[in-house]
């Protein structure tokens, strides 16, 4: 299923030449190209929705926004997880006004029209107002997604049924995402609870500076990095051992020298900690991807989920219109991590990357500020510049995706846009590239994969 | 911690004389001040060296929901520092490129519904009190967080320290882009 918005075919390759390496601010403030990128791509991308953790067991659920849809995400009795508009077919009224919980039914607080945790229709308050023919309750349940889609713990979830699968939509990021998601037997959980703020700037400022950009760390968060660590500012970057890599807009910019972001959370015993698996993660995932965790490193996938490797926060920037988002926090520890290391992350990434961390508390306030100053015409007309380490691509023997050497570069940023502009523009999935062709073949699991050269 | 009194009532609570009342509540206002000011050395020293400070983050959850949001301690919270975290995060304010603080933020915190009780231990005593605290920052940056406490303060000398602090902030999505602020 398509949802087109009517009227409106712009050429949005005028906003940005990513060969050159500009882009044009109002993607960035306008409400016209925010509305249409509710439709062309939080409608139509795979979208992160849960930790399948935070709902172990029958009838767990929990809610939270497709784009500006409101869902639930619920576990089924049969194991399985269902996504569905948090919407009543009736009037509309949101019929789940929690976070998170347990349930048998959602009930409609309006006319009480109850649904299972499927979202099938079960019945409602004064059943017999309806005469036989006014109702047709298979066809009223809660709106289920198109598809769900599990990989390695988080649950995405897409309004697209035209949507390649995860795998395909993940794509060689993979083997990246396996280097957080896989790096020790029994995989990951979000610990308790969801932290939310909200910051005045466009969603994509919060995407792309995950994306790609280590460059801000040593200046904005200097503060912070001393703050966790008696004093010493951010290492300094091994521009020869540290890489952008971009497959279909995701992003992992890495260095290789392993100890980086565990340096920043400040908690030795969490850097001692993985030192110990390191041996480990080694044979399970081969050296490259043992080498590149832990390091200075930053994440997104596509859309707009971001992650720390090593700092363990996890999040998520939700839209609110073209100048505000909501961020969604969460901590993500290996399960079969000791308790105390657990609470030693929890701790290391609230003093961090919680709204009151010695890190986060510096960023918003530019996020906010690159938004607001669009609201000048003749300011939003300005380029801004996206051409740091434009010439440094390069073809790696392990490493998969689009690479370029260094670490701070704007690379993964033009990936990003790039594949923004791609789902802009195109009508149908099948039509657009592959950036890049995938180079791991069509595998099933890309735990065992070492890297490119094994192929 | 099992040594210093509970924040929760673990007997029916007595009500302190009004002295101790006068002193304590004038303790609060005193910390109130030095927060107001930035006075972070002087407010540092208000906290005890065994201090237990913690926001919780309080998802929104029906009321059948039995979920100990607010002292399951392995659970996700603004704050959940020892008093060395929290003098870690205080030396941010300390290195000059605390960028977001420059220009600074103006705060102010009002304290009020101030309640002493006596607790088991004689030299201490538990504060309940209602915090507003405002910031506005360069032009029209405003947030209001308002919320409840629950405190042990500690009788050194003629003079109190913090031991215990439980801030329940009431916003289920903090309407703020950071919590650069201790209430």
């Amino acid at each position: 299923m398509r949802f087109e918005r009517i009227g409106r075919e712009p050429d949005y390759s005028r906003y940005m030449d990513l060969k050159e390496g500009w882009l044009d601010r109002r993607i960035f403030s306008d409400a016209d190209i925010y509305e249409e990128e509710l439709y062309r791509i939080f409608a139509r991308s795979w979208l992160f929705v849960a930790h399948e953790s935070q709902i172990p067991n029958s009838g767990d659920f929990l809610t939270t926004h497709m784009g500006e849809d409101a869902v639930i995400v619920a576990r089924q009795p049969d194991g399985s997880i269902r996504v569905m508009l948090n919407s009543c077919p009736h009037r509309g009224n949101k019929v789940c006004f929690a976070d998170a919980g347990n349930t048998r039914r959602f009930v409609c607080n309006y006319h009480g029209w109850a649904f299972d945790t499927a979202g099938d229709l079960k019945g409602m308050h004064e059943e017999y107002c309806y005469d036989a023919g006014d109702i047709d309750f298979k066809n009223h349940g809660l709106k289920n997604v198109a598809k769900v889609g599990n990989y390695k713990g988080l649950v995405f979830a897409t309004f697209n049924s035209d949507a390649p699968s995860l795998e395909a939509w993940l794509g060689d990021f993979r083997w990246y995402l396996d280097m957080i998601l896989d790096n020790e037997e029994g995989g990951t959980e979000f610990i308790g609870g969801c932290i939310k703020s909200v910051i005045s700037a466009n969603w994509k400022f919060g995407v792309e500076n995950f994306i790609g950009d280590a460059y801000h760390a040593g200046w904005t968060h200097d503060s912070g990095t001393r703050s966790m660590n008696n004093g010493q500012p951010v290492p300094p970057i091994d521009m020869d051992n540290s890489y952008h890599a971009s497959v279909n807009g995701h992003g992992w910019e890495f260095g290789t020298e392993g100890v980086g972001d565990l340096f920043l959370l400040g908690r030795p015993k969490v850097m001692d900690y993985y030192n110990k698996i390191r041996p480990k993660m080694a044979e399970r995932l081969g050296e490259m991807r043992s080498k590149i965790f832990g390091s200075v490193a930053s994440a997104s996938i596509f859309p707009n989920v971001s992650f720390l490797p090593g700092i363990s926060t996890f999040r998520q920037w939700q839209p609110k219109g073209p100048m505000q988002f909501e961020l969604k926090t969460w901590v993500i520890v290996n399960k079969n991590m000791p308790d105390d290391i657990k609470e030693e992350v929890t701790k290391g990434v609230m003093q961090t990357f919680g709204p009151g961390g010695t890190f986060e508390m510096d960023d918003g306030e530019n996020w906010e500020n690159c938004t607001t100053v669009n609201r000048g015409v003749v300011t939003r007309h300005e380029r801004l510049h996206y051409r740091c380490g434009i010439g440094r691509q390069i073809e790696h023997d392990t490493l998969p995706g689009i690479v370029y050497r260094g670490q701070y570069n704007d690379a993964n940023q033009r990936g990003f846009y790039q594949r923004w502009l791609d789902m802009m523009t195109h009508d149908e999935f099948g039509k657009m590239p592959a950036r890049p062709e995938p180079q791991l073949g069509n595998v099933g699991e890309t735990r065992d994969l070492p890297g490119l050269f094994a192929l | 911690m099992t040594d210093t009194a509970t924040l929760e009532r673990t007997c029916e609570g007595t009500t302190a004389s009004l002295e101790l009342t006068h002193a304590l509540t004038q303790t609060l206002y005193r910390e109130a001040r030095l927060l107001d000011d930035e006075h972070y050395k002087a407010w540092a020293s208000m906290l005890a060296e065994d201090l237990h400070y913690h926001m919780p983050g309080i998802e929104t959850r029906y009321r059948r929901d039995k979920t100990e949001q607010v002292t399951d301690l392995t659970r996700m919270a603004y704050y959940n520092d020892s008093k060395p975290e929290i003098l870690k995060r205080l030396s941010r304010l300390e290195t000059g490129t605390a960028w977001s603080e420059d220009p600074a933020t103006r705060y102010t915190h009002i304290i009020t519904n101030v309640e002493v009780e006596l607790t088991e231990k004689a030299d201490e005593f538990r504060v309940y009190s209602n915090f507003y605290a405002y910031r506005n920052r360069n032009e029209r940056d405003e947030d209001s967080l308002i919320g409840n406490r629950i405190d042990i303060w500690r009788q050194v000398g003629n003079s109190f320290q913090l031991v215990k602090r439980r801030a329940i902030l009431k916003h289920n999505v903090m309407l703020s882009k950071n919590l650069n602020i201790y209430v």
